[in-house]
């Protein structure tokens, strides 16, 4: 099997975005119709009502939640008020700024970086790419603690610089912490597609005698334009989603407020009851799908190219 | 060098400063003996990270996470590689809609799933409630894609569909041209797709945190507790399982890229995707 084309790997790794696969062997059946049915789908049955009951249904109950008024019937009680609950509205603000500064700051920093280490000879990417796997790997409680070693209120950076830095619980304390898995994500998943753009294209546009200058504003900014923009969709989606790293830091009253939080200490207090927590899982929920969509959109129009 | 260069170079050296300098500071304060208002430790040993691992609280939680990652991952390999097996060589619809159901663990954050879960277990099977079947269960669910997009990857790559049909042409029973033919073919991509439900499972926080919380404490759920603990934390034994989780994690993730190296691109976007949710 030949080598797939670096582009189409982010295309199918990423999402479930792949061509259709030669039909199987269609061999005749004796059975009758209801029989073949059954026998073209039972291996897989299990998983599909495994997936059916832990997945979807949990997913259909939240919306059900959402518009399920407490005195019976449907309607937007639930989410008026959360509208009008000023924690909730800060919470949203603060997560969706969140999730559009990371994006937009993983872009800034990792298309550089992509674009340098694609540049590389096969030592120095190595080298890089085991280094932002390193990155990409420390996150959770542990990235949380290492922060607040590094750069907490008596962390090492602190005393040696003599400075102090935004406290780790703070919009700006998250936002240094998130950029340590984000960025190396953001490579990791604009790497393949720097390779879609090709030296004899840098070649072909000198021989017109483009500049610099020209060459990236026509041609390099629109092929990698897509690329980044389905890079950006995907760290947005799950910047907003991210929970443990977050709980770590930001979980105590005077921390900045985020959406996560707010649907996790609901469930565990249920003080307000749970639709709370359901109104603010269908937002994320609504997000998630929106930016796949244009997630996948971003995708076909990046991979014209190939 | 021009000037160009030479920017470049400073850019790469003060991203690669940034990765490196928190994990040196949870490395340094695995092997301090104290380390009060200085920039260093004012000593070094290594007596937490042999006395952090007999202490029962943090034996039990790893003990726990391991349980739970092997409950899962059985589950995941039951459930998905019959599906896959099928999908390939009988009726590539149920590719499509596994593909579809995939996007959900993909895109929709886990405490969505948790709370969604929550919602549906209280009213609805209340004796599953806080269990620890939930979170297997729970976990099995959020992991199985990476696991699905393995193994179809492989049993495409082996064609599967061409060796299940000779091994029919030979006499075989389907099962037997299973268990015989297919499954040494795509043995890799089982290990490889096992081994992210693993890492999956291992770090995973807030499916733990929501659904059992202190009734199932994982080594993720013991180190956030040690963590937000104003009050008798250690912050030298929560150092070393932090080096330890991310040494595991890291090994975790160079051992699927050095299994998948032709197709490593794709395994290293899969696993990043393990890590990032946590």
């Amino acid at each position: 099997m030949t080598s797939p084309a670096p582009s189409r790997a982010v295309a199918e790794g990423a999402l479930p975005d792949r061509a259709p696969r030669p039909r199987a062997a269609s061999r005749p059946s004796p059975l009758p119709r209801f029989g073949r049915l059954v026998a073209d789908w039972l291996p897989a049955l299990p998983l599909l009502a495994f997936a059916l009951l832990l997945l979807v249904l949990p997913a259909a109950r939240l919306l059900n939640d959402t518009f399920a008024l407490r005195a019976g019937g449907y309607g937007l009680g639930n989410v008026q008020k959360v509208i009008d609950n000023p924690v909730d509205r800060e919470a949203i603000r603060n997560s969706l700024s969140l999730g559009a500064l990371q994006a937009t700051l993983s872009a800034l920093f990792g298309v550089p970086a992509a674009w340098l280490i694609s540049r590389m000879r096969v030592a120095g990417r190595a080298t890089w790419l085991a280094l932002m796997n390193v990155a990409a790997n420390f996150a959770g409680i542990g990235l949380a603690f290492a922060m607040v070693a590094l750069i907490g209120s008596t962390g090492m950076l602190t005393h040696l610089l003599g400075v102090s830095f935004p406290a780790t619980s703070s919009f700006g304390g998250v936002n240094i912490a998130y950029l340590y898995f984000n960025v190396p994500m953001f490579v990791l998943l604009t790497l393949p597609a720097m390779a879609v753009l090709r030296d004899d294209w840098w070649e072909a546009a000198q021989v017109c005698h483009a500049t610099r200058w020209q060459f990236w504003r026509r041609i390099g900014v629109p092929v990698l334009a897509p690329f980044t923009a389905a890079g950006w969709l995907l760290i947005f989606t799950w910047t907003i989603g991210i929970y443990a790293v977050t709980y770590a830091l930001a979980s105590g009253p005077q921390s900045v407020k985020l959406i996560t939080l707010q649907i996790g200490s609901t469930l565990e207090s249920s003080v307000f009851g749970l639709e709370r927590a359901a109104v603010l899982s269908v937002l994320l929920m609504i997000l998630a799908v929106v930016s796949t969509v244009l997630y996948r959109l971003a995708i076909r129009r990046a991979t014209r190219w190939l | 060098m021009t000037r160009h260069r030479l920017g470049s170079r400073a850019f790469l050296l003060l991203l690669a400063a940034y990765f490196a300098l928190p994990l040196l500071a949870a490395f340094l304060y695995s092997v301090a003996t104290r380390w009060g208002d200085s920039a260093l430790p004012s000593g070094y040993t290594l007596a937490h990270w042999t006395s952090v691992f007999t202490r029962p609280e943090v034996s039990g939680a790893l003990g726990r996470s391991l349980v739970l990652s092997a409950v899962a991952l059985a589950i995941d390999i039951v459930l998905v590689v019959p599906a896959a097996y099928w999908s390939v060589v009988r009726n590539p619809r149920i590719g499509s809609v596994v593909q579809t159901v995939a996007v959900i663990p993909f895109a929709i954050p886990w405490v969505v799933v948790g709370a969604g879960l929550q919602l549906v277990v209280k009213d609805t099977f209340p004796a599953l409630f806080g269990s620890f079947w939930l979170l297997a269960a729970a976990t099995a669910a959020i992991a199985f894609p990476f696991l699905y997009w393995a193994v179809e990857n492989s049993l495409l790559a082996a064609d599967a569909a061409r060796l299940s049909e000779a091994a029919a042409t030979c006499g075989a029973h389907p099962m037997t041209a299973l268990v015989r033919v297919i499954l040494p073919a795509i043995r890799g991509g089982i290990v490889s797709g096992s081994l992210l439900v693993v890492a999956t499972a291992m770090n995973e926080f807030a499916l733990a945190k929501i659904l059992t919380g202190t009734r199932y404490e994982t080594l993720p759920l013991w180190a956030a507790r040690q963590f937000t603990s104003r009050t008798g934390n250690d912050p030298n034994a929560l150092a070393v399982i932090t080096i330890f989780t991310f040494g595991l994690l890291f090994a975790l993730s160079a051992l699927v890229v050095w299994l998948g190296r032709g197709r490593a691109t794709a395994s290293t976007m899969a696993l990043t995707r393990t890590t990032e949710k946590g």
